[in-house]
């Protein structure tokens, strides 16, 4: 690994000045799961390595009914998972959590560097994205808040400015009769990146689809809605029928890539296949 | 070459070093401090090998720079036994013949040790799961499984 400058900032503001000086040449710590390996194996040489973690109040997650769910950028799967809120009110939030890496990475990792690390298979953004989470950014100018969708600009890309930090999530309290899962498929049960990965949020009314939300890893450049299948299937009677068409829709929104781990062929046909799942298995669980 | 400074508390003593900003706490575990019980495997957060207790918490030593381990409390293999005595999960390992070669081990102890710290009451599948970045190739995972169990329940001062 090549040596670097070192920066502790106490604040969010210190950090944002730090970022202003060295730009391009500057990397933010967090919990370094993904980074440290680039900068090992040299695809990443920072040469100002400024460390989030020092900064309070970035590791906090606070639930209010009226205002949601607010978890800093800092959090810890580990802590995401010791969450009673997240627990009772953002139950795929958690589901993904325990599919990250292993205990030890889940010790480190962090929510938003896994966001901003801006992988297409990272498993906690097709579970924000059918939350509807909005990513608070802070940078030289006035906090933005942006939705999730927004701030994936490609493989490893992200919408967010030189000098800019995300520093949190805000997710709205779901629909009181939501319900969903995430369903990953990856060889290995544990330190695996999905193949495909599938998020599901529904909500049902007289034996018909209320609200759906379908998300998508691994299928694009970025992780994805499928909102083509959600439209179909808002309105359409409970069946195995309607399941499929969505799914086929789904199938149609996704544009995935043949690389060593699968063939675009295949991760069509896992779209498929964990749409229908997904579906199914969520209408069939317990309100949470 | 940038350094910085850093105070650390590695199996209850103190230390203070300076280090070049990129040096991993598993450089400075077993170069400065030479305590080579934690192993370097794949040096890429794979495998668990070099895994070490944090804060209360099992992390790959290998993935942490140093600088980050700054005023933090360490505990690796060398910090379980107690006056040649050793701790009750390495008694298991060797009762239950979970070593084959052994580079594994202190790794997967040190990952028992930070689980049954926080759930002294795992299941089989909790063990396993929390295990599952701790790669052993010569034993297969069964006898590793059931040294855990079997320590927590000792643990517990349940005898077996």
């Amino acid at each position: 690994m090549e040596n670097f400058e070192y920066f502790e900032p106490q604040t969010v503001k210190e950090a944002v000045v730090l970022l202003g000086q060295y730009k391009r040449g500057a990397k933010l710590l967090a919990g370094g799961t993904d980074l440290m390996v680039g900068m090992k194996e040299g695809f990443v040489k920072p040469r100002y390595l400024i460390n989030l973690k020092t900064i309070k109040e970035l590791d906090k997650i606070v639930y209010s009914k009226k205002e949601g769910l607010s978890v800093g950028s800092l959090t810890t799967w580990t802590d995401i998972l010791s969450s009673r809120a997240i627990l009772q009110y953002y139950p795929i939030l958690r589901e993904a959590a325990s599919l990250i890496g292993c205990y030890q990475i889940r010790n480190r990792g962090t929510i938003g560097g896994n966001i901003c690390h801006a992988s297409p298979s990272a498993d906690s953004a097709p579970a924000l994205m059918v939350y509807g989470a909005q990513c608070v950014i802070s940078g030289s100018r006035r906090e933005r808040v942006i939705p999730i969708e927004e701030i994936f600009c490609g493989v490893q890309k992200t919408s967010l400015k030189p000098e800019e930090i995300l520093t949190g999530f805000r997710i709205p309290t779901p629909d009181p009769k939501s319900k969903g899962c995430y369903l990953k498929f990856s060889p290995r049960k544990a330190m695996d990146l999905p193949i495909v990965g599938v998020a599901a949020l529904i909500w049902t009314a007289n034996g018909t689809f209320e609200g759906v939300r379908i998300a998508l890893g691994a299928v694009a450049p970025t992780p994805i809605r499928a909102r083509r299948a959600e439209k179909f299937l808002v309105g359409k009677p409970i069946n195995d029928e309607s399941i499929r068409k969505a799914a086929e829709e789904a199938v149609n929104e996704s544009k995935p890539i043949t690389d060593w781990r699968a063939s675009r062929e295949y991760r069509l046909g896992l779209v498929r296949e964990l749409t229908c799942q997904a579906i199914t298995q969520s209408l069939q669980k317990d309100i949470p | 070459m940038k350094r910085s400074k850093i105070k650390i508390k590695v199996n209850g003593e103190w230390h203070e070093l300076t280090v070049p900003n990129q040096k991993t706490l598993l450089e400075v575990i077993r170069g400065d401090l030479h305590l080579t019980g934690t192993k370097r495997m794949c040096d890429a957060g794979e495998c668990g090998s070099c895994t070490v207790i944090m804060d209360g918490r099992a992390v790959n030593s290998c993935i942490v720079l140093a600088v980050e381990a700054n005023g933090k409390k360490i505990t690796t293999i060398e910090g379980l036994s107690q006056i040649g005595k050793l701790h009750l999960i390495q008694e298991e390992f060797v009762a239950k013949g979970a070593i084959q070669c052994g580079f594994c081990t202190p790794g997967m102890i040190m990952t028992a040790k930070a689980l049954l710290d926080q759930n002294p009451a795992p299941t089989e599948h909790e063990v396993k799961t929390a295990i599952a970045g701790n790669l052993c190739r010569c034993t297969g995972y069964i006898r590793i499984v059931n040294a855990i169990l079997s320590a927590a329940e000792r643990l517990r001062g349940i005898q077996p």
